[in-house]
């Protein structure tokens, strides 16, 4: 036993899927002791906020300043603030002014502000300009030259009564606040959903739902799959033939459709975790029974196990002491495959819409269906869908790589 | 040949064996579950619909057609019927179309889409497969873990990611559909070409999918084999390495069919998932579309044509295998 | 006939080790006669036998050493022309593990065809149905044998099927690696009964049997070698390495018979403690000095020669033939 662990840990390929795994379940174990908000609270007032540090306003304002001298700082916002449509329309202004377009550079901002305040004129009509695009550069021009004001912005106190502003403060363009000093700083390394959610949170939750729905639905499986396997293949004749027509049966009949049906038929208010983990699991034990069957008629006329057949022993002691331990391997491996593929089972459910219902807790699946409701692939929101992908693919792939370690442990004809 | 038509006979005999368990299943699931049906199904109406002559219209036909009242027997001959028939009833959701109606306008997308791009996706992917194991070496060590990793993303990721690639940032493609939406279905170019451009990305995305898993058993199938005595034998006699190639795949090859027969079910469930992603016109869509609008009808009816096209896929898949596995009809001949 | 002369051939694993199976091997067989080499799992045996076709693929390789066959030395020669013109057509081989030995998908006929197609393309289908079914018959397989796959024949026919198929390029030489031993009682006497035939009517010219069972080999065979970790370690005429075995290893391997044929039938290489070298790092010294009971100092130092006796044995040890013989004694007492 010591040997066979000794050899497993030798196999490159389990070792990597191990870490793998192991990476994801500490993440999944750690995280929320480190961050112990709950993964579904609505945090943010709209959809999709980008992934990034969010630093409260009100509060950097009543934080003390400090003066940075930095020579870039105006430039980097003058660029900032001029976003790609402005520029593009300057271009078309210039160009439709007579400019060449080959001599204008939307990206140049300082050459582009050059060429803006060398040529515009308010009064120019372009032709095939309309009334609303004249106003609209003409606005354009007021707003870039607000850009290049050099003096601070104010903050001014409204009076309840009198509705008078009282100037309180002036912010320099040149002050900066320290970070650790604003006491209200939230930084969401995957932005937030479409409800407003933050997706780390959420994803690592989900990711611990969706383990243990794995464990659950592979659990079962495999139980389901070794107990009919074992009864097949060890006891043959009649019993082996009703069992393996039910076995092929279900083979042929897609898992995958079975489960549309019995989730369909479960109303959404009962459809918990727990419940669609168990359904997938009834639904996933049939490569589990064929795989095991066959090792059990193999094993059925070895030796060692006629010996106990001879000295009297029971089935169950036959089972347990001489066939058991020689398939364990094989049901360990079932039963990684089992896991990764419940997770997955559970994700294709929840982009169909019969997942578990959405109050409780996120899934995995969930997660992908709400980023695929809500369009985040479209509208280009990679951090609402992109690591729940990559989470699924990892688990699967980790868990297949320590299959293919055990594999090549326990069958060394694929060595190599 | 007698021994060839014996195994035919044999699998359709298991072909209708596994029809009529399909039927069953698709009957009695959804009335095993708690809960009455007819009640749930009442108050879904209740909730889903406006239109009250249409909601008394679907009641009735429903306790018509379910005859909910009568015994299970009776409601299974009844079922069957219908079947038989191609009568579903009315979709809750797309009323009044029926569901014979919505399933014809959407199986050949899925049909269309799915065949070609497994049975493409399994050719390739059994070729690499081939070439890795034959040559090892750089060619075998680039591509096996692609095509690991490439076999454990889900068919919606890989969905999604060639979306947001070829679709959304690139632009090549179309992001969804089966046609261009300002189009009316006829048989003009404009209309074939939309149909072609949109077919890319589904297509491709279930054809790269399918390549990274069959690859991979195709991979370790020939070295199985390789590694046989017949091939030592073979070669010791004299016989030229690359004949000896073309026995180590023909042999490798078989249980890929067979492996195919067995997991085509999985592949569509994957496939179908995959549909939702693109919103094409198919079957995928039209399950997403009765689950929202909790159409009870188009669901039971969509699943069961999805089982009757795997289990006659498995069906054909198990026919070529026995013209081309020689084993066959030696071993039913006996 | 068949000469080799201190042939050399070692596995490369995956690791990029080398290990040396067969380590300084020199041989000879002469026309009519038959050789047996016995050992232990893994001492090299069946990979001198894939080592003396001269036709070499991964993970074994050729090092040095001489293979002579009428006075061709192939070892020189390039790996396409050994396969066109030395395999099955000077020397044939029958393998160990023959019940899997035949394409599974293909009618043996096709497989016959193939084979000679290999040596010669010229030769028509018809000719080779005509050539092959003589051959069958001449050696009692039936004709529709050819016909079937190999999935259609019991064990001990699959056996003879390859035994005949092995032959139909009329080899010189036919090296049959343990071609019984995975057969039932009756199909194994008939196997050695074809084996016999194929000598006896010329359909071979002499015969290489590697086997670990010694009752085979002491009535199929004219000589014995008994190989040890790579190197030969004894060579005698069949009764006296029974009767007279010389090196203790081999005196080990037969050391439990005494009873002469009737017990013989029994006796299969008997089990001696402790377990063969690691060829990847094998001792300085005799290579059998660690299982040895009889083992000196020096033994363990200096690396052993062959000693040639002059009656044509030969073997591997320090001690002195008399004193082995001596030593033996006062063992069985």
């Amino acid at each position: 036993m010591k040997y066979t662990i000794q050899q497993i840990f030798q196999s490159g390929k389990f070792i990597t899927g191990f870490s793998i795994f192991m990476t994801i379940l500490l993440i999944v174990i750690i995280y929320p002791l480190v961050i112990p908000d709950p993964p579904l609270k609505i945090i943010a007032q709209g959809t999709f906020f980008e992934p990034g540090i969010y630093v409260n306003v009100y509060d950097s304002i009543n934080t003390p300043f400090y003066t940075l001298n930095l020579d870039e700082a105006a430039d980097r916002r003058i660029a900032n603030r001029l976003g790609d449509e402005d520029r593009q329309a300057i271009k078309e202004w210039l160009v439709g002014n007579g400019m060449p377009e080959a001599e204008i550079d939307p990206a140049n901002t300082e050459q582009l502000l050059d060429q803006w305040f060398n040529n515009f004129d308010p009064t120019v009509r372009l032709p095939g300009m309309t009334n609303a695009d004249r106003n609209y550069y003409i606005r354009l021009n007021n707003n870039i030259q607000g850009l290049l004001n050099t003096s601070g912005a104010v903050i001014a106190e409204l009076d309840e009564e009198t509705a008078v502003l009282t100037e309180k403060a002036t912010v320099p363009q040149s002050a900066y606040v320290n970070v650790n000093d604003v006491p209200n700083v939230r930084v969401l390394p995957l932005g937030t959903d479409n409800f407003g959610r933050d997706v780390l949170t959420e994803l690592v939750r989900a990711t611990g739902v969706s383990l243990q729905i794995g464990l659950v639905a592979g659990s079962i499986a495999t139980l389901i799959g070794l107990v009919l396997g074992l009864v097949s293949g060890y006891i043959g004749g009649f019993v082996d033939d009703t069992i393996m027509f039910v076995t092929n049966l279900f083979t042929v009949i897609p898992s995958f459709v079975l489960l549309i049906l019995i989730s369909f038929s479960i109303s959404q208010e009962q459809r918990g975790a727990t419940t669609i983990a168990v359904v997938i699991g009834f639904t996933s034990w049939v490569w589990t029974a064929r795989a095991v069957r066959s090792q059990v008629i193999s094993l059925r006329n070895r030796d060692h196990v006629n010996l106990s057949k001879l000295s009297g022993h029971s089935i169950t002691h036959i089972i347990v002491r001489d066939i058991l331990p020689y398939i364990a391997s094989y049901v360990v491996m079932a039963l990684i495959l089992q896991i990764s593929s419940g997770i997955l089972a559970e994700a294709g459910l929840s982009i169909l819409g019969l997942g578990p219902k959405t109050t409780d807790v996120p899934t995995l699946g969930l997660m992908m269906n709400w980023a695929m409701i809500y369009q985040a692939h479209i509208l280009g929101k990679w951090w609402a869908y992109f690591p729940i992908i990559i989470t699924i693919a990892l688990i699967a792939f980790s868990m297949n790589l320590m299959n293919t370690g055990l594999d090549q442990v326990f069958n060394p004809a694929l060595r190599d | 040949m007698k021994g060839y038509r014996n195994y035919f006979l044999n699998k359709l005999l298991w072909f209708l064996v596994t029809l009529v368990a399909a039927f069953i299943l698709n009957f009695i699931l959804p009335r095993l579950m708690p809960g009455d049906p007819v009640a749930a199904i009442v108050s879904r109406l209740a909730q889903g619909m406006s239109n009250t002559s249409g909601v008394q219209a679907i009641y009735e036909q429903y306790a018509e057609q379910f005859g909910t009242n009568k015994p299970m027997l009776e409601q299974f001959v009844l079922y069957m019927r219908n079947v038989f028939q191609g009568d579903f009833g009315f979709s809750f959701s797309q009323y009044p179309r029926t569901v014979a109606d919505v399933i014809s306008s959407s199986i050949w997308w899925t049909v269309g889409l799915q065949f070609p791009a497994i049975i493409i996706g399994w050719l390739i992917g059994n070729t690499l497969g081939a070439l890795a194991a034959y040559r090892r070496g750089t060619f075998d060590k680039v591509l096996m873990p692609i095509s690991i990793f490439v076999s454990n993303l889900p068919a919606f990721g890989m969905a999604v990611i060639m979306l947001v690639i070829f679709a959304v940032t690139l632009r090549w493609f179309p992001t969804s559909g089966g046609y261009g939406f300002d189009l009316i279905p006829n048989f003009s170019w404009k209309f074939i070409w939309s149909v072609f451009i949109h077919y890319q990305l589904p297509f491709w995305s279930i054809v790269l999918i399918t390549i990274g898993g069959q690859a991979i058993g195709m991979r370790s199938m020939s070295i199985y084999e390789l590694n046989a005595d017949y091939v030592k034998y073979s070669r010791l006699l004299g016989i030229k390495d690359r004949k000896i190639v073309g026995y180590v795949f023909r042999n490798a090859m078989l249980p890929q069919i067979t492996g195919l027969a067995l997991s085509i079910g999985t592949m569509v469930g994957g496939a179908l998932v995959a549909e939702i992603i693109f919103s094409y016109p198919g079957l995928g869509s039209t399950i997403l579309t009765a689950v929202l609008g909790q159409d009870y009808p188009l669901i039971s009816a969509t699943t069961l044509i999805i089982t009757l096209m795997v289990l006659l896929a498995n069906f054909l898949l198990e026919i070529a295998y026995g013209f081309l596995d020689p084993r066959i009809k030696a071993a039913q001949a006996d | 006939m068949l000469e080799v002369r201190e042939l050399t051939t070692k596995y490369i694993t995956r690791f990029k080790e080398d290990i040396y199976a067969v380590d300084h091997v020199s041989l000879k067989i002469e026309e009519g006669r038959s050789l047996g080499i016995a050992g232990e799992s893994g001492c090299g045996k069946s990979t001198l036998a894939l080592s003396l076709m001269g036709y070499y693929f991964p993970p074994l390789h050729y090092t040095s050493g001489d293979i002579i066959i009428d006075g061709t030395n192939i070892s020189g020669m390039k790996a396409d022309d050994v396969r066109k013109s030395i395999l099955g057509r000077e020397i044939a081989y029958i393998p160990q593990a023959a019940l899997n030995a035949l394409n599974p998908t293909q009618k043996i006929i096709r497989f016959i065809e193939d084979v000679v197609k290999a040596h010669d393309p010229t030769v028509t289908k018809d000719e080779i149905y005509e050539m092959a079914r003589g051959l069958f018959e001449s050696l009692g397989l039936p004709a529709e044998v050819l016909q079937k796959y190999p999935v259609e024949l019991s064990g001990g026919m699959k056996q003879r099927t390859v035994i005949a198929i092995s032959v139909i390029l009329r080899p010189q030489v036919l090296i049959a690696d343990e071609p019984s031993s995975a057969l039932d009682v009756t199909s194994q006497k008939m196997v050695i009964k074809m084996l016999r035939n194929l000598m006896d009517n010329g359909y071979v010219k002499a015969m290489i049997f590697i086997t670990h069972e010694l009752p085979l080999l002491y009535n199929v065979t004219d000589d014995i070698m008994v190989m040890y970790a790579g190197q030969i370690v004894e060579k005698a005429p069949a009764h006296e390495a029974v009767f007279d075995p010389l090196h203790p290893y081999s005196k080990g391997l037969m050391g439990s018979i005494i009873v002469p044929e009737e017990g013989l039938r029994d006796v299969k290489l008997a089990a001696i403690p402790g377990t063969p070298p690691n060829l990847k790092n094998p001792p300085k010294g005799c290579r059998f000095a660690a299982r040895c009971k009889y083992v000196r100092p020096e033994c363990r130092v200096q690396s052993i020669q062959l000693r040639e006796l002059e009656n044509g044995r030969s073997y591997r040890c320090v001690i002195g033939e008399d004193e082995l013989r001596e030593l033996y004694a006062r063992e069985a007492e």
